[in-house]
């Protein structure tokens, strides 16, 4: 499979789950400050975002098992940087609330966090790789 | 970083990187960092460049060792092989 074939695939499930786990935290949010829903309830929608990222990384997974190594290696070193800087806002951030009373940071912030921080690192490892 | 010959020899045979990455079952990225030493192929990806220009891997990569010594000296630094 070509690189190009592998991010298709990639995108067709990536853009979808994407849109659901938008929808679906937001819409979440919205349903549970406005109406009377039961926490059952609420909890049982909540597992359509969680459903979302997991088949987001699922298809991240599919990726990189179908490209070549070389683009393998840049996937890696994107995804470490991502993990990274999620632990370091993470504990950081963690470490100021326990010692220095900062405000609470949701931990909901930890996978856009990481995505981000994933994205730009993978795109300006290829742009120096020549991969574009 | 390991040196390569890759680049005249695909240049011999008139392929593209784009070709030489399709006989390989590698993209042309990768074909293109190798060419330029930015990445070291894995040891079965250097096997089957070696099978595809049918010469041994240590004609097309260079670690900048200028040879090797016999697997009898290297086992035994002082040189000597164990009488037998």
């Amino acid at each position: 499979m070509t690189p190009e074939q592998a991010t298709y695939r990639y995108f067709k499930v990536f853009v979808p789950a994407q849109c659901v786990y938008a929808a679906g935290s937001i819409g979440i949010t919205w349903v549970g400050e406005n109406s009377n829903l039961s926490s059952t309830v609420l909890y049982t929608l909540a597992f359509v975002p969680i459903v979302a990222i997991f088949v987001t990384f699922w298809a991240h997974w599919r990726f990189a098992t179908e490209i070549d190594e070389f683009l393998q290696l840049i996937q890696l070193k994107g995804t470490l940087f991502g993990i990274a800087c999620v632990m370091v806002v993470a504990s950081g951030w963690g470490t100021l609330e326990m010692l220095a009373d900062a405000p609470r940071l949701s931990v909901f912030w930890l996978l856009p966090i990481f995505w981000i921080a994933q994205s730009v690192a993978t795109a300006f490892i290829s742009k120096r790789e020549g991969v574009f | 970083m390991i040196k390569n010959h890759l680049k005249p020899l695909r240049g011999e045979r008139g392929w593209s990187q784009s070709t030489l990455g399709d006989h390989l079952g590698v993209s042309r990225q990768t074909i293109n960092a190798i060419e330029a030493g930015r990445y070291d192929p894995s040891l079965p990806l250097a096997f089957k460049i070696s099978r595809l220009f049918n010469l041994p891997i240590e004609s097309i990569f260079e670690d900048g060792e200028s040879h090797l010594l016999p697997i009898s000296l290297n086992t035994y630094p002082c040189g000597k092989a164990p009488i037998r």
